[in-house]
């Protein structure tokens, strides 16, 4: 048998106590509770999308009356999620790649490369960490507008390129690695950007996956300045698509818990895809998704 | 608006008149090779639209192309939501046509942000027989013409006919005994709560619905002509009076309705339009102030079978019996072109939208009521925008064939509104959105808080509602 | 090499400064373009009267004054404040006592800590929309459902004045705090068993050693989310925006809420929507100003 082994503040030697014990017992009860209470709604919402309308709305049994996955399928088909879950993935994809990109070479630039006046750069964006981005989205929007891109994914992709807290997480990451590689590296008669694809990048695999899992995260739930540039329904993603239907009323209350259910699922599998990664490194590196 | 009347009576006593409709050009001749313009066309169904949707779109382009065959045809995707609109029409990108609730286009047209049609419609020769009770809500003080309605609506209320049986609130004749004025609309409310443990009254009062309907109620009790809600003083300035015996009197009879009567649902503050209609459609509200373009909500779409269901005038208060007339329609950018506005005309004729009937449009209006019948929503006469008393008899006859309700059901709705018993008014005339806003404050806190002081809620109301009409109007 | 500031370039060749700025310069576009010009326009177009996006003219401080005076902005700033209180009251503490408890657990610790962030990936719209269905009231609730279990008659939540901001908080917390949860347990992971072996010699209880080793060892972390809490929960828009619409009566009206109310509300005044907008970036740089100054005094003690 596997020991288990003691990690936290109640060592192996205070099992001698018998209020400990109880305490012990306790810890794990509550710890039962607690995973209900964050499992049971996503529970419930899977099995309130198996009821039609009526039932929804006078049912007093948190359990449908049958199985039936039909209501899904009608549901996806109804609202052409299939296409909504394309535009998803697009804007999704675009939005990993400029986070990576263009956070990493400004995170390159203020934590490896540190040209005279980079400070008062870094100071910015330490600065833009703490300014909600909501705050200005009327003029962003306006700008949008200006240079003719609504109705486009490529702002929202670009949006993910300037986004002050992934290019502190960079900064921090490279400061943190070994100078000699790099210099090694740059000696070699590499440029600048050579240097940073070549070996810097490859050196960086774990806070490219964190931030990766964010911005997937992220771009997946955005909704807001999605909603203004994505104007119709041909490019709405999922996350629009269902603020949509909570704002305009285009759908049964029924309807919407199957649609709450399918803009879970693409996080869910993710999660489990990740989960090691997430509960670890991003934990380590992040402050917070 | 009594010209809109006596033109809605003229329509059913021409209903019986059947004959010669003046058809229009015949589709496929050719109206004008020389205009040569591009149009944008906002609310295009997206390739997620159902098959036959996206078919009558390419029809409606096809004959375009045909009639205008210089005229080019560019979908668009968009549908309007004042927050997206207003950066777009500034920033030149918004389509040449789209669709905005009425209550956004005076705000629109006061600060030039939608497009001129006149002359497009006067070369179409149907100006002067535009809705007068529209020029009202679609034209400037100059008598500018920017937009077209696109459906209308007359606000009744819907009547969940099981309950009202359960309740033992019927007629001799099998027909629901409705309430005519608000008073018996609690009294009858209090017997289905009692008789049948559902909602009397289902009130969404959440954002702005709740002053939406409160202002209909509010006419009722009389806060009309001088006691306004809001209006123009001899200065031109707006002036709003939330304080008026009348208004007071009528947001006690809405605190009544919670407190007094209890009739109305358990989340009325956070009941939205969809949610009233999904609790009527599924039998936990009976009544539920609603309009004619809306009876495929409880029906169709919640499931409520045509047979159970009914529409009623709006009930009358004790100083009169008003009905909000208003709906959607259409706007064009304000960059568009004469050119431009004429293919936006001949767009709109041919999806049917101007007075007249060709096959096309009548095969149309067809394969809508033949689906409308078909998934269980009511097949009802349409209201129309324009006054050509043989168009609107040819419709009626058409409808009349295809309609699936016992129009008793719907007799007093459609009557009131010709005979003359109930007088339709438009919603208030600026800044409607902030005043309902203002007032659904009001109403949620008579809803939610027992024994709250009206006046002096109201006061608050009114003095903030003011401090926006100086701030957005008056001192401008 | 200045190996010393850490820097790759050497100081003397400019071309090599001018290449660094220049590799940067596409995510400088871009962060100019996203984040600092519109910044920079809300603050401008603050201080203007706007006709809908059009700057009409200049008038100072008109537009914050034309805000403040008015009720909801009062409302939506002490309900705002209310948020935060409720959010440190159930957001901040959570988090520390679920770290505390999972990282005590000897069985099924792997399942415990991935349940607890599970709620954390979940589009926070979708969450909202979730827990809409928990607080409806009537018979159909799911909340009143699971009363019904212990005859406790339906009651009404969101209508409530009193208890919608407590509910938001709530749903959010349900959302952030397993996440936030495994930031602390990182933390108290890496303290060494060594501290807990020596305060036991010494006589101290389970109690007393999370008290004097423990929770001092996470108490810098701690600051620092608690700062960043308040500046996430001062923003907190679409969650009442779905919610409850800001109501009952302006109950649960935010501050962002009102921003978003005069810009796409339907009046359209960009000028006064930029008014809170600054107003609240106002209130969070003092607020994290304070922070910081608390802080830097902290680790001149350290």
């Amino acid at each position: 048998m596997k020991k288990v082994q003691f990690t936290g503040v109640i060592r192996e030697y205070d099992m001698h106590s018998a209020s400990v014990k109880v305490g012990y017992g306790v810890i794990h009860v509550l710890c039962l509770l607690v995973t209900v209470v964050a499992i049971f709604p996503l529970i419930w919402v899977i099995l309130a999308g198996f009821k039609d309308l009526k039932e929804f709305m006078s049912s007093t049994s948190l359990l449908p009356r049958s199985f039936d996955p039909a209501p899904f399928i009608t549901t996806w088909d109804q609202l052409g999620i299939a296409r909504n879950y394309l535009n998803s993935l697009i804007s999704v994809l675009g939005s990993v790649v400029c986070a990576i990109v263009f956070n990493g070479l400004l995170g390159y630039g203020l934590g490896i490369l540190k040209p005279k006046g980079y400070g008062v750069v870094k100071k910015l964006v330490m600065l833009s960490l703490l300014l909600p981005t909501t705050i200005s989205i009327v003029p962003l929007f306006m700008n949008i507008q200006k240079l003719n891109l609504g109705n486009s994914f490529v702002p929202l992709w670009l949006s993910f390129g300037a986004n002050a807290m992934y290019v502190i997480l960079f900064v921090q990451f490279f400061e943190s690695l070994p100078r000699s590689i790099i210099e090694a590296g740059h000696i070699d008669g590499a440029s600048q950007l050579q240097t940073f694809f070549r070996i810097v990048l490859p050196l960086s695999k774990p806070i490219c996956a964190v931030i990766a899992i964010f911005a997937v995260n992220a771009a997946w739930s955005d909704f807001l300045l999605p909603y203004l540039v994505l104007r119709g329904a041909q490019m709405q993603t999922v996350m629009v698509r269902l603020f949509v239907f909570s704002t305009e009323q285009t759908v049964n209350a029924d309807a919407m818990m199957r649609s709450v259910v399918f803009s879970m699922i693409p996080p869910i599998i993710l999660f489990f895809i990740f989960q090691k990664q997430l509960t670890e490194n991003a934990v380590s590196v992040g402050i917070k998704g | 608006m009594k010209r809109f009347i006596k033109m809605f009576s003229l329509v059913l006593a021409l209903c019986l008149v059947m004959t010669a409709i003046p058809f229009g050009h015949a589709e496929d001749e050719v109206i004008d090779a020389d205009l040569t313009c591009t149009i944008t066309l906002g609310n295009w169904p997206p390739d997620t639209a159902a098959d036959a949707e996206k078919a009558l779109f390419e029809g409606y382009k096809a004959t375009m192309a045909r009639q205008y065959p210089n005229v080019t045809l560019v979908p668009d995707y968009y549908s309007y939501s004042l927050s997206n609109y207003v950066p777009m029409a500034k920033g030149h990108t918004a389509p040449s046509i789209f669709q905005p609730p009425f209550t956004d286009p005076q705000l629109l047209i006061s600060q030039g942000l939608v497009g001129d049609v006149t002359a497009a419609l006067e070369k179409f020769g149907v100006l002067d027989q535009f809705s007068p009770s529209y020029v009202e809500m679609l034209a400037d003080e100059n008598g500018r013409i920017y937009g077209l309605p696109r459906d209308g609506y007359v606000l009744g209320m819907h009547i969940n006919i099981d309950l009202f049986r359960e309740a033992g609130l019927m007629t001799e004749d099998g027909l629901p005994m409705y309430p005519r004025t608000l008073q018996e609309m609690a009294e009858y409310g209090q017997i289905i709560k009692e008789k049948t443990g559902k909602a009397g009254l289902v009130f969404p009062a959440s954002e702005t619905y709740g002053g939406w309907l409160f202002t209909n109620i509010a006419w009722n009790f009389g806060c009309v002509g001088e006691n306004a809600l809001e209006y123009q003083d001899e200065d031109g300035r707006w002036v709003c009076n939330f304080t008026s015996p009348q208004c007071i009197a009528a947001m006690e009879f809405m605190r009544d309705l919670r407190w007094k009567y209890d009739i109305l649902n358990a989340d009325a503050t956070t009941t939205d339009w969809a949610g009233a209609h999904s609790l009527l459609g599924t039998g936990e509200a009976a009544m539920n102030f609603a309009a004619d373009d809306s009876v495929d909500q409880p029906t169709a779409n919640k499931g409520l079978p045509v047979d159970s269901f009914a529409l009623i005038p709006f009930p009358a208060g004790p100083e009169g019996r008003y009905a909000l007339a208003g709906g959607t329609c259409y706007m064009f950018s304000p960059d568009i072109t004469e050119d431009q506005a004429i293919a936006l005309m001949a767009y709109l004729k041919v999806l049917g939208k101007l007075p007249f009937l060709d096959d096309q449009i009548i095969s149309g209006m067809r394969a809508d009521y033949a689906a409308k019948r078909d998934r269980g929503a009511p097949v009802l006469p349409a209201i129309s925008a324009w006054t050509d008393a043989e168009y609107n008899a040819a419709k009626q006859a058409i409808i009349d064939e295809y309609c699936n309700v016992d129009m008793r059901l719907y007799a007093d709705f459609f009557g009131s509104i010709s005979d003359g018993t109930i007088a339709l008014k438009s919603e208030e005339p600026i800044f409607a959105q902030q005043l309902y806003r203002e007032l659904t404050a009001v109403v949620q806190r008579m809803i939610t808080r027992e024994g709250a002081d009206v006046e002096k809620a109201l006061r608050k109301a009114e003095e903030s509602f003011q401090e926006y009409l100086d701030d957005e109007y008056n001192d401008y | 090499m200045s190996s010393k500031k850490g820097r790759l370039l050497s100081g003397s060749r400019s071309s090599e400064h001018i290449k660094a700025w220049l590799i940067m310069l596409p995510s400088l576009l871009l962060m100019t373009f996203f984040v600092w010009e519109p910044l920079f326009e809300s603050v401008r177009m603050s201080l203007y009267k706007t006709r809908n996006v059009e700057l009409v003219r200049f008038i100072w401080f008109d537009n914050y004054l034309s805000v403040m005076k008015k009720d909801d902005f009062l409302q939506a700033l002490m309900n705002t404040f209310s948020y935060t209180f409720w959010s440190l009251l159930i957001g901040f503490l959570l988090p520390i006592v679920l770290a505390v408890l999972i990282g005590e657990t000897r069985r099924c610790k792997g399942i415990f800590r991935t349940v607890v962030y599970l709620p954390n990936m979940l589009p926070g719209l979708a969450v909202v929309i979730l827990w809409s269905s928990f607080f409806s009231g009537g018979a159909t609730g799911v909340l009143n459902i699971l009363l019904s279990a212990f005859h406790i008659p339906p009651q009404t939540y969101l209508t409530r004045a009193e208890w919608v901001i407590p509910i938001i908080i709530m749903i959010a917390t349900w959302k952030g705090a397993g996440a936030t949860a495994l930031i602390y347990m990182a933390s108290i992971a890496g303290i060494s068993p060594e501290l807990y072996e020596a305060a036991t010699i010494d006589g101290a209880g389970v109690w007393q050693r999370i008290l004097h080793i423990m929770l001092p060892a996470i108490r810098k972390l701690a600051g620092t989310l608690l700062i960043l809490q308040i500046i996430s929960v001062f923003q907190i828009m679409y969650e009442p925006m779905v919610l409850t619409k800001g109501g009952p009566d302006n109950a649960s009206l935010s501050l962002m809420q009102l921003m978003w109310q005069y810009a796409f509300g339907g009046s359209m005044n960009y000028g006064k929507a930029s008014a809170v907008a600054v107003t609240v970036t106002l209130i969070l740089l003092v607020m994290t100003a304070i922070y910081s100054y608390f802080n830097r005094k902290e680790s001149d003690w350290d």
